[in-house]
């Protein structure tokens, strides 16, 4: 039905968004600890 | 139908200004005199947040959110899933395979180097033979795909389109090679994952959902509403999980990422990327979906142009643009990413072990080699391009053959009693009885027809038993690879021949363990594994010790 179709669309963006946020976290961690130990985060 | 939403100078803005921040990103971290090693695998200790993005942004490509649309406008509700399911699981059930070979060979660059160990040449040549033709198939792909968004969305021909990716792409990568590919890919995946969680909902609501859901029913057929249509599966489901350890060991961008992260990041990183890959392209293929509903016609009778025609259709200018960088982010991130691949593969494969040896390679040379690889591969990939090929079947067809590589690959990793001989004659012939099948160059019928569907049933247990191996190991493995082959015996026997990719993929899985497994059980042959960490390793070491120029001052 209508209910469930909407959310078998819109679940996807919410999964993405969620790794999003993780993988960007862990980023930014890591950048200020290259950062902090001066060197290249690469 | 007249797609175009851009004038030339907008087009030409964005893209200036994308390809501007990625060199500006590159040049903070470039050296005068970069180091070969970390050319191609950065060091091998690349930390979880920006590998995971890597290797997210890497396995997103142009053609990948296309595919998923199609499968959802073909197959209806359940098509996106049997497209994004399953190459999320490329990424997945090659990691267990990943930490055994970064266990025995911790420092190197390609698989195909650490094959030349454990078995010489002609392994090598033909592992690395495969990964150059997918990575310029790939790279092919997605310059095709930059350069049709640009003709359809903009006054641009496809030929400017085509030549100014090629030209950005080469740009940003050629001097710090892998580490600007990683670095630039991380930048491409916050913008490309921040695009779609707002696309996706702004799309669905402009479009008139969720009432078209009921207005549009009827597009339907009874196939299409069904979430567990045996349709999709058998179409799109089933061949493509027949190719998920076949992509992922055939695909030197995947290696390169198991190579760069660091050790203990491996699981975490690909089950991350999986997720983040999943999410993408089944939700970008929703929009074939949402076509569906809406009783939307494709531009030109081609699917693939279902996803630029509902953005220009339905989304405001703001949104359009954004839509526009997610294209070009996910062609550009995976394009980088395959001119690293292929400068790897010249620099450790043909120039480090087969041209100066390991202990003779000068790391300058080598860098130069990387470099003009480069060069060389995209003017490659500038000509395919213009041909107007039909470069995604051909990649589809690539990705079948593979499969007759990833038996003696994983075998030989774990087991040392496989023999080059084995892992040659294995691949060779299950290739000579994959072409006919796949091509129907022979009539399918009577004897022949039911040798057919036994040995893609064997295919079906060599690749669940391998999955399963991963994972669980070789008592599980082989538990679960006999299950599944009788399993599958009552439903495949005598109806899997009619289906030709999906029986010619099997054979090629089948044939090659059959082989490879019977020459190499009674072959007498031992292997100390050890070997291959001391003679697979950093070519750049004697220059590490050397005082290094300064880098580049900060732009």
């Amino acid at each position: 039905d209508v209910i469930w179709l909407t959310i078998y669309v819109l679940v996807w963006p919410a999964v993405v968004a969620g790794i999003l946020y993780v993988i960007s976290r862990a980023f930014f961690a890591e950048w200020r600890e290259a950062r902090r130990e001066g060197r290249d985060i690469i | 139908m007249d797609l175009v939403r851009f004038d030339g100078v907008t087009t030409v803005l964005i893209l200036v200004i994308f390809f501007g921040v990625m060199l500006y990103i590159v040049r903070t971290i470039a050296k005068k005199q970069e180091d070969a090693d970390a050319y191609m695998t950065a060091g091998n200790s690349v930390g979880f947040g920006i590998s995971a993005g890597s290797m997210t942004a890497t396995w997103i490509w142009a053609s990948s959110m296309y595919a998923s649309a199609t499968s959802g406008y073909l197959y209806g509700i359940s098509g996106p899933i049997h497209y994004g399911l399953w190459g999320a699981l490329m990424i997945l059930f090659i990691y267990p395979f990943g930490r055994r070979i970064r266990s025995i060979a911790p420092k190197a660059h390609t698989l195909a180097e650490v094959l030349y160990v454990r078995h010489g040449r002609s392994s090598q040549l033909m592992l690395a033979v495969s990964n150059v033709v997918g990575s310029v198939i790939s790279l092919t792909s997605n310059l095709i795909a930059g350069g049709v968004l640009i003709a359809l969305l903009t006054p641009l021909g496809f030929t400017h389109g085509v030549v100014a990716i090629a030209v950005g792409l080469l740009v940003y990568t050629v001097w710090s090679g892998f580490r600007a590919s990683v670095l630039t890919d991380f930048i491409q995946v916050v913008a490309m994952l921040g695009v779609v969680i707002v696309l996706i909902p702004a799309l669905f609501f402009l479009a008139g959902f969720p009432e078209a859901f009921t207005t549009g029913a009827a597009n339907l057929t009874p196939e299409q509403s069904n979430f567990f249509s045996s349709e999709a599966f058998l179409n799109q489901g089933a061949p493509y999980i027949a190719a998920v350890l076949a992509y992922a060991i055939g695909n030197q961008t995947i290696a390169q990422r198991l190579f760069a992260v660091r050790e203990d990041l491996i699981r975490k990183t690909f089950v991350t990327a999986t997720l983040g890959y999943g999410g993408t392209v089944i939700g970008m293929g929703m929009f074939g979906v949402l076509a569906l509903y809406l009783g939307m016609e494709p531009l030109d009778g081609d699917p693939n142009n279902l996803i630029p025609q509902l953005a220009a259709t339905y989304l405001p200018t703001a949104l359009l643009i954004g839509f526009f960088v997610l294209i070009i982010g996910s062609l550009c991130s995976t394009g980088d990413s395959d001119l690293s691949a292929l400068s790897s593969i010249a620099m450790a494969d043909i120039y480090g072990q087969n041209i100066a040896g390991k202990e003779k390679a000068d790391p300058r040379v080598m860098l130069l080699i990387g470099r003009l690889t480069m060069v060389a591969a995209t003017a490659a990939a500038l000509v395919l391009a213009s041909m107007r090929l039909d470069i995604l079947d051909l990649l589809v067809f690539v990705g079948a053959l593979w499969g007759a590589l990833v038996f003696p690959v994983i075998a030989s990793f774990y087991w040392e009693k496989v023999t080059n001989a084995a892992f040659t004659t294995s691949v060779v012939a299950a290739l000579a009885l994959f072409i006919p099948v796949r091509f129907e160059l022979v009539d399918l019928v009577g004897p022949l027809a039911y040798a057919v569907d036994v040995l893609a049933i064997l295919g079906v247990g060599v690749i669940a038993g391998l999955m399963a191996f991963g994972f669980f190991g070789l008592r599980t493995g082989r538990i679960v690879g006999v299950v599944a082959a009788v399993v599958v015996t009552p439903f495949a026997f005598g109806a899997v021949h009619s289906y030709a990719v999906l029986s010619a993929s099997l054979i090629a899985y089948s044939v090659s363990t059959l082989i490879c497994f019977a020459m190499s059980v009674n072959s007498g042959r031992t292997f100390d594994f050890s070997v291959i960490r001391q003679r697979t390793g950093n070519f750049d070491e004697k220059e590490a010790l050397e005082p290094r120029e300064d880098p580049l001052p900060d732009p």
